[in-house]
């Protein structure tokens, strides 16, 4: 019940009263809470014009780095002489110090300042308003407005910087770049030998060959290098990522695609990112440092989600991808993703696993007993088993215990591509 | 400084309405009147503040029946305005709760102490007059208009003030 009702009926009661049973003390009696109400209506400010402005220190992060935010609240109307200022966070962030609620006397034209540091994880937050609930002097009357005083933060996944990411798709695009393109030209891996041309340096003679011909020179030939299409999936599936107790890998494979993405992207390839999850979140594959920020801004976004379409990699649309391209998919896998994989290989795409391993992460908090040990090593084994099936199909597994940081894993297995891939050569 | 002016409002309020009834010889309803203090005070401290309502509407409750009884009117009055400002104070002290530690809580509380006594005193002053200055005779007709007029003269009054 509102302040001004109770006193509103007890005054009127006591008044009611006083006439019915013609005694003017009773009447009296009500007389203060008359003067009450009568002040409180009288000082309540007509007309509330507040405005906000909101200056976060950073609007790009990283998870739980902290945040100032400044907020200005300024009176363009009225004099208001008790404002609850209330400015309400978005859910995951923490307030590390300051205030977000204030009290405060606002004259007219005068400015509040008030600032705080937040942090939080991963994610995209917006600031809509600030609730200011405006009273008059004696709490009689209360108006609660919501200022609008808009911000963003986007908090993007923390960023592991690789050295180099060996991948080997079997077509490249035309320009210049660090990937083999399985085509002889200038460049610094060898690729063969050929008849001498005119025009050819000396030093790309092959003398050790020419020397066993009469009247033929032939040459070193290298291959060209140029810059490949990758395109990065993300395993956002509740069954392969979520466990017991509220654990959770995703964030670990957020972490290696934020890692692989910043890795190609720097060697100059064409980089785009499909988030499979609850529904599909596909950035366009571009170049460069807005193709880093646009994938970032989508990592920040990517939530873990189970759906009856998703909830297997058959729905997966191979056609956002170029043909014979790159594909890298971070994921932990599921049994029954041997067969999508492979019908993915079979298409052509060259396919790197990054697979962030399900098995040993669960062992890692479980407690440490003789059952759990012997249901470990099972389904290590059937692990072991789905991701030698997969090498088998021509695919290349990159079996990250997350334990270990993902540079150090990237550094001793992807630093060059694997010899039966070099072998093979498709 | 508001919980003092809260806890003495109450100790006043509730003292009042006590000694009145006991002068009158009704010593139970006194002793219940202590023990509504004593819950009111302790109920704010644990910050139940939905009884201090309660207490209020309970304070004026006693000081009508007490004027109805032929009770001291001045202490009946007195009740009843403790009873105000309690209340008051009560709501007042839950909305400071919600300050940061860097406002400028004292600078509130001076200003509402003042306004809040103004009206109290207004309020009270009022009142004993009304019982003090007595009109014997008065035509049904006569008051009607007095109590309309009245009403016109405040409504104008409010709306002429609220433009300053």
């Amino acid at each position: 019940m509102s302040r001004s009702l109770l006193l509103g009926l007890i005054t009127y009661g006591l008044l009611l009263a006083g006439v019915a049973i013609k005694r003017g003390e009773l009447i009296a009696l009500a007389i203060p809470c008359v003067v009450y109400l009568f002040a409180g209506f009288l000082f309540s400010p007509d007309e509330i014009n507040l405005e906000a402005t909101r200056h976060l220190s950073a609007e790009r992060t990283s998870p739980n780095a902290d945040v100032v935010v400044t907020v200005t609240i300024t009176n363009r109307g009225a004099r208001l002489d008790e404002v609850l200022l209330d400015d309400v966070l978005p859910s995951d962030l923490t307030l590390r110090s300051g205030h977000t609620r204030h009290l405060i006397r606002l004259p007219k034209d005068s400015s509040f300042n008030f600032a705080y540091t937040i942090a939080g994880p991963r994610g995209g937050y917006g600031f809509e308003s600030v609730r200011a609930e405006v009273n008059d002097p004696l709490g009689i009357t209360s108006r609660t407005v919501q200022i609008e005083a808009k911000g963003q933060l986007f908090i993007f996944p923390s960023l592991t910087r690789l050295r180099h990411v060996a991948i080997r798709p079997r077509r490249t695009r035309v320009y210049a770049g660090t990937i083999p393109a399985r085509v002889g030209g200038t460049g610094t891996e060898f690729f063969g030998v050929r008849e001498y041309h005119q025009g050819d340096s000396p030093r790309a003679i092959n003398w050790r060959v020419s020397a066993h011909q009469q009247d033929v020179l032939y040459s070193n030939e290298f291959q060209q290098e140029r810059v490949a299409d990758v395109g990065i999936i993300l395993d956002g599936r509740l069954r392969t990522n979520e466990f017991a107790r509220g654990h959770s890998l995703f964030e670990f494979s957020v972490q290696a695609v934020a890692a692989l993405t910043d890795a190609l992207l720097t060697q100059g390839n064409r980089v785009g990112l499909l988030v499979y999850a609850a529904f599909l979140r596909w950035t366009l594959p571009g170049y460069g440092k807005i193709q880093r920020e646009k994938i970032l801004f989508s990592l920040a976004h990517a939530r873990p989600g189970g759906s009856e379409v998703f909830a297997d990699f058959q729905h997966l649309p191979t056609r956002l991808f170029p043909s014979e391209s790159q594909i890298v998919l971070v994921s932990p896998l599921h049994e029954d993703d041997l067969m999508p994989l492979v019908y993915l290989r079979a298409q052509g795409y060259q396919v790197l696993v990054v697979s962030p391993n399900p098995v040993k992460f669960e062992l890692s908090y479980l407690p440490k007993n003789k059952n759990v040990e012997l249901a470990g090593r099972m389904i290590h084994m059937e692990r072991a088993l789905l991701l030698q099936k997969v090498q088998r199909a021509g695919i290349q597994v990159l079996d990250w215990d997350v334990a270990e940081p993902f540079d150090r894993v990237v550094k001793r297995k992807l630093s060059r591509p694997p010899a039966w891939l070099r072998a093979v050569g498709r | 400084m508001t919980l003092v002016a809260f806890v003495l409002s109450v100790i006043i309020g509730t003292a009042s309405l006590a000694y009145g009834y006991s002068q009158a010889g009704m010593t139970d309803p006194a002793r219940w009147f202590i023990l509504l203090g004593i819950v009111w005070i302790l109920s704010h401290w644990r910050k139940v503040y939905w009884v201090s309502s309660f207490a209020f509407f309970l304070a004026i409750l006693g000081a009508a029946y007490g004027v109805w009884n032929d009770l001291p009117t001045i202490w009946m009055l007195l009740g009843a305005l403790g009873g105000l400002l309690g209340w008051d104070l009560s709501d007042f002290a839950r909305r400071l709760s919600y300050a940061a530690p860097t406002d400028d809580v004292q600078g509130l509380e001076r200003r509402h102490l003042a306004r809040v006594s103004v009206v109290a005193a207004l309020g009270f002053g009022l009142a004993w007059l009304s019982t003090v200055i007595q009109i014997n005779r008065l035509a049904f007709e006569v008051a009607v208009g007095l109590v309309l007029l009245a009403a016109l003269g405040l409504a104008r009054l409010v709306v002429r003030l609220r433009k300053y």
